[in-house]
């Protein structure tokens, strides 16, 4: 077993672009390609020394199967690396890192790159199960006359797509899809829509004003050599409470409170991390940005999975002993910002310790100036696998900044979980 | 008397080049196997053993069958020994025709049937054995690659294969063959026919013993192609056609064209005695003594000398521009990772977008598939700033042509990259040696420079500086071979030796220009002499600011001899940059071009206006002689046949004139002596001779000996 310590070298991301905009001509493997390339040229290494490459991926695209072997290959990562693809819905970007964690214990590697790809503009349109079934039955006709007639078994409504994005984004043990659960936390914690667009402004105003430090973050995607595309298009700096409060509810038409203004937007981007352990980047020679000191996944109610992040942490202070109070920086995705909010409210809320997290004390309070300092997913935008890579190599930048100590990442995800991640930088 | 029945193998002793073996099932095999050699050709010892083995085939009563196929991983068999070919007396080379006719139509003749089994190349003489069997199968690999490219050579297929193709394949697709050249891959050669069947090369024998289960062929005789009718039809418009295309230059075609429209009106016998008598017609001439020469060189500087080396593996690219995206798209498609870097994301970006289109249009002429191209594409890593650079083998700079800039880049550079890094620039007026003070590694500083378009043109000017180490040489010139490109070395002086020689002949025309010559008659003069396109049209392509940039350069070096003609700067002036700007001497309009009318408008003297096509030509061919006199004269390049290959594969100077010295030992010395000064004394000053020409004229001297040539190819080889 190796109790070495994980350590994150060195992280590099593509700028994170709505669906359907600048990246929007990019598959995931070619995302992946460019952060992976970006990563392998600033940091120097051999590629030939990785020791697997692990990505999260949550639409994985059916012409790339394996996301993580072909964005290897691509990135002249040599054959004999192996390679595997990973996939906890929005969590996936944090479990590369931390499946990268056990594989260095288990004694199976110590460098690894592990990160995050996802072109939700790609995600497919489905045929339904009937239309699937008529098209075989096309397929498998030899003759004339039976060709005919299955062509003309064909209805209008079988060429109506299913389509992938909302699929996905559904649970399909509870019911309900995402922003449906969210709906349910603002009814729940009483997350009024004033506070939920408040928290999307600061979110948009707290992005814009950290263009320039995010840029250090960010490698420029060459668009099949027509245009370059370096910084991200969800923050709106002249966004204003005015024009949220104009958008509709989304998901209950009637008396929901979540809009496209208040939630998470749909994203293009890829991220790709350095991760080795202690002992072989002190040989590499380069001072690591942070390393890894503590992980938790936890189950919880599908129709709340919004909460998840409570679960997780609650079992990490029970395993490390890290209060939040502890972390210098909080990075808390941002899938809704009645989600977000709600999770603040629980943290604080004794009764909900008692009775779902079943322990004496709250979680703790999160002031705001620790809290997403420079924006969260409602500006920068949600690419599902990668955001939680995001979240490790944006607050690891901002420590260094701050000279500060620990930080932790901690997300929702869907189908009731919760992870939540403790980095500390290293001095 | 042999008694074949109990001779399963012959005496490999015997047979050194062709084994033979036999099947269960009585069918022969001869695989050819060159000893100590990665190719197989037909000398005459070759084709004596085929003979041999013909002898005892031919009285084997019990034969089913005969398979010909090779050992060799890429090489079926690869044609006519051409070494021997270009030593070869006309008697040696008269015999060598009508022998191998006569072992390839026995071969043709045996009654049982026959199949060629073609793994890798089979091309002139390879592809007539083939042609002389009953069935041709072929392996799907890349190696595989069949055609008669004898043409290319100033030659015509003179085993078989001017008779033996139309017969199979139709006049028309016959001709399109031979008259170009064209080697096809495995899939089109069997959608024409010129192969019955392709199977994975694992499964090449096993086909081929299926097929002589068969027995012979029956195929149809193509009446509807070959007749006389077509042939004439066909005479009538090729004729026109490469009278347009080859000027008259290359009698080959036109000797070709003529033998394979004969061969349907004739029988085979009388058909493979005009094959021979046209071979022998063409191969006293000089046109294809020199093609077959240049081939020579070509494959000899393929080859590297010296101990093996690792070879370069990652590559940088500085400056995304026109040349510096041409560059790194070469490296990327020969499978070489590359660090592409400029000051900006915008340059970067387009050069990406350059390369792009060259891996499309590449894709387009089936020079890659869209897989390679993707691969390649992803090969290529745009870097805007600190990309570390530590782990780059070979580095080159091809950015703007301002020497202080170059410095500061270079200077990084040298700080950048690992003790081992090769700095290399394209630069192709800059003194490499003055660049390399700049550095703290003036011994790893070097010029390599590329031609434009760089996926075109196989020449590398590899720039040794006064203080550029021997070991970077050497590796600059193995990698030049490691990409598929074909080096000389060149000293560093201005212009280097290709640009050198250009200057004065462009520099020229300019002035035959100013000087009341018309456009179309300077570019038609130097059409008709052989070079691919004429000085005006090339400045166009060039750009007229880029060529007056160099021009200046180089007048500044060589003061007397270039000046730069005042109409390129009144063009500049007009915004007349040549093709880039739609306009220059010529009007470009997406694929049309017309000659420009505002070029028109400069003001022209007329002491040139009555000069004829001729005069014209020799104005400007004498300048290019005298210059690439100099040019060997000052040591610029080692010897006269670098010079000579320098300037055919980066201008396409007439490859059937051999180079610019090899035209000078043609028409003599003395007579390119007497005809400059007869310029000099009509006061034209800058067509004094130089020494080296004024001593050859007057020594009765050649530029290259017949006894020379033989020791330079063997030190070559060696």
């Amino acid at each position: 077993m190796n109790r070495d310590r994980l350590v994150i070298v060195d992280g590099i991301r593509t700028p994170f672009c709505r669906m359907g905009t600048d990246l929007a001509a990019l598959g995931a493997d070619d995302l992946g390609r460019v952060a992976v390339n970006a990563l392998l040229t600033r940091t120097g290494l051999d590629p030939a020394v990785v020791d697997e490459v692990i990505f999260g991926c949550v639409g994985q695209p059916a012409e790339a199967a394996n996301l993580a072997r072909i964005i290897a290959l691509r990135a002249g990562i040599p054959q004999h690396v192996p390679a595997v693809t990973v996939h906890r819905n929005c969590a996936s970007g944090l479990e590369s890192l931390t499946q990268a964690y056990e594989r260095m214990v288990a004694g199976r590697g110590e460098i690894f790159i592990v990160g995050g790809a996802e072109s939700m503009s790609n995600l497919p349109l489905l045929y339904t199960p009937t239309a699937a079934r008529k098209f075989a039955k096309l397929n498998r006709a030899k003759t004339l006359g039976q060709r005919v007639s299955a062509m003309a078994a064909f209805r209008p409504a079988d060429f109506n797509p299913r389509v992938g994005l909302m699929l996905g984004l559904t649970d399909p043990v509870c019911g309900l899809n995402m922003g449906q659960t969210a709906e349910l936390l603002a009814r729940e914690f009483r997350v009024s829509r004033e506070e939920q667009d408040a928290f999307a402004l600061e979110s948009h105003r707290r992005a814009s004003l950290a263009r320039e430090k995010l840029a250090e973050e960010i490698c420029p995607v060459f668009v099949s050599g027509k245009s370059v595309v370096t910084a991200d298009n969800g923050p709106r700096a002249e966004q204003t409470s005015e024009q949220l409060a104009r958008l509709k509810a989304v998901f209950e038409r009637a008396h929901g409170t979540v809009t496209a203004g208040n939630a998470s937007q749909i994203t293009d981007g890829a991220v790709a991390l350095l991760v080795m352990s202690e002992a072989a980047a002190q040989r590499f020679g380069r001072k690591p940005l942070g390393a890894l000191i503590g992980y938790a996944y936890a189950g919880c109610d599908p129709s709340r999975m919004g909460l998840g992040p409570l679960f997780a942490l609650a079992q990490t202070e029970a395993r490390y002993g890290f209060k939040l109070s502890d972390a210098d920086l909080v990075e808390l995705n941002e899938a809704f910002a009645a989600q977000a909010l709600a999770v603040l409210k629980g943290a604080e809320s004794a009764e909900f310790a008692r009775s779902a997290l079943r322990r004496e004390t709250p979680l703790g309070h999160v002031p705001r100036e620790k809290l997403n300092v420079n924006g969260g997913s409602i500006a920068l935008g949600h690419p599902v696998g990668a955001t939680g890579a995001r979240l490790v190599l944006t607050s690891l930048k901002e420590l260094e900044r701050r000279q500060a100590r620990r930080a932790v990442a901690t997300l929702c995800v869907g189908g009731g979980q919760g992870a939540a991640v403790w980095l500390e930088r290293i001095l | 008397m042999n008694n074949p029945s109990d001779t399963s193998v012959a005496k490999a002793d015997s047979f050194p080049h062709i084994q033979r073996t036999m099947t269960a099932d009585g069918v022969c095999v001869l695989t050819f196997d060159r000893p100590d050699s990665s190719a197989n050709v037909f000398d005459r010892a070759t084709l004596a053993e085929l003979d041999r083995h013909l002898n005892l085939l031919e009285q084997d009563a019990g034969l089913k069958g005969l398979v010909l196929t090779s050992a060799k991983k890429s090489i079926f068999v690869a044609g006519a020994d051409l070494h021997s070919l270009a030593d070869a007396s006309l008697d040696e080379l008269r015999d060598l025709i009508e022998f191998g006719q006569k072992v390839f139509n026995r071969l043709a003749a045996l009654p049982v049937p026959t199949v060629a089994a073609i793994h890798g190349a089979a091309m002139g003489g390879g592809c007539e054995l083939a042609l002389a069997c009953d069935w041709r199968v072929a392996s799907t690999a890349r190696e595989t690659k069949i055609g008669l490219p004898e043409t290319q050579l100033g030659l015509l297929p003179a085993w078989g294969g001017s008779t033996r193709l139309p017969r199979l394949l139709g006049l028309p697709k016959a001709l399109e063959l031979i008259l170009s050249g064209k080697v096809l891959a495995g899939q089109s050669a069997l959608r024409c026919g010129l192969v019955d069947v392709l199977a994975p090369k694992e499964h090449l024998l096993a086909v081929a013993l299926l097929r002589i289960a068969r027995g012979k062929p029956h195929r149809r005789a193509l009446w509807y192609f070959n007749n006389w009718l077509v042939a004439d039809l066909l005479d009538l418009k090729l004729h026109r056609d490469l009278k347009r295309r080859t000027h008259g230059h290359y009698p080959a075609v036109f000797k070709a064209l003529e033998v394979v429209l004969e061969s349907v009106s004739s029988t085979e016998i009388e058909s493979f005695a005009a094959e021979r008598d046209a071979f022998l017609e063409l191969a006293r001439g000089e046109a294809s003594h020199n093609l077959v020469r240049l081939f020579l060189q070509t494959e000899r500087a393929k080859k590297s000398s010296g101990p093996d080396a690792v070879p370069v593996q990652r590559t940088a690219v500085i400056g995304a521009g026109v040349m510096g995206a041409g560059i790194a798209q070469w490296f990327a498609a020969r499978g070489l990772p590359v660090v592409l870097r400029d000051i900006g994301p915008e340059q970067v970006s387009r050069g990406m977008a350059t390369i792009a289109k060259l891996f499309a249009e590449g894709q387009k002429r089936h020079a890659c598939t869209a897989t390679e191209a993707r691969a390649g594409l992803d090969r290529i890593q745009p870097a805007t700033s600190e990309a570390s650079l530590a782990n780059v083998d070979f580095v080159i700079e091809a950015a703007v042509e301002k020497m202080e800039l170059k410095k500061q880049i270079f200077q990084r550079l040298a700080d950048e990259s690992g003790p081992n890094t090769i700095l290399a620039t394209n630069t192709s007026a800059l003194s490499i040696s003055e660049l390399a003070t700049a550095t703290s590694a003036p011994g790893r500083v070097v010029g390599f420079h590329f031609f434009n378009p760089v996926h075109r043109m196989q020449l590398v000017e590899v720039v040794v500086g006064r203080q550029t180490s021997l070991e970077v040489v050497q590796r600059a010139m193995r990698f030049a071979r490691q990409i598929g490109k074909l080096p000389v070395r060149v000293a560093d002086r201005p212009g280097f030796l290709v640009n050198r020689v250009l200057m004065p002949y462009l520099v020229e025309a300019g002035r035959l220009f100013e000087e009341g010559a018309r456009v179309e008659d300077i570019d038609a003069a130097m059409i008709e002499f052989g070079m691919p396109m004429g000085p005006l049209r090339l400045v166009d392509e060039v750009g007229v600011d880029v060529a007056q940039h160099v021009t200046r350069t180089l007048a500044d070096a060589f003061g007397d001899r270039i000046s730069t003609p005042k109409v390129l700067g009144w063009m500049i002036e007009k915004g007349a940059l040549g093709r880039k700007a739609g306009a220059g001497f010529y009007t470009h309009n997406g694929k049309s071009i017309t000659t420009n009318l505002t070029a028109h408008d400069f003001p022209t003297t007329f002491e040139a206006a009555r000069l004829t096509r001729p005069e014209l030509q020799w104005r400007m061919v004498l300048l290019m002689l005298n210059e690439t006199a100099r040019c060997v004269e000052e040591q610029v390049v080692e010897t006269a046949e670098d010079a000579d290959f320098a300037m055919v594969m980066g201008t396409g100077f007439a490859p059937f004139r051999g180079g610019p010295l090899r035209y000078v030992d043609h028409v003599g010395a003395e007579f390119v002596v007497a005809e400059m000064n007869r310029l000099v004394g009509l006061g034209l000053k800058r067509f004094a001779p130089c020494d080296l020409l004024r001593r050859l004229a007057a020594s009765g001297e050649k530029f290259y000996r017949k006894e020379e040539e033989h020791e330079q190819h063997e030190k070559r080889t060696a």
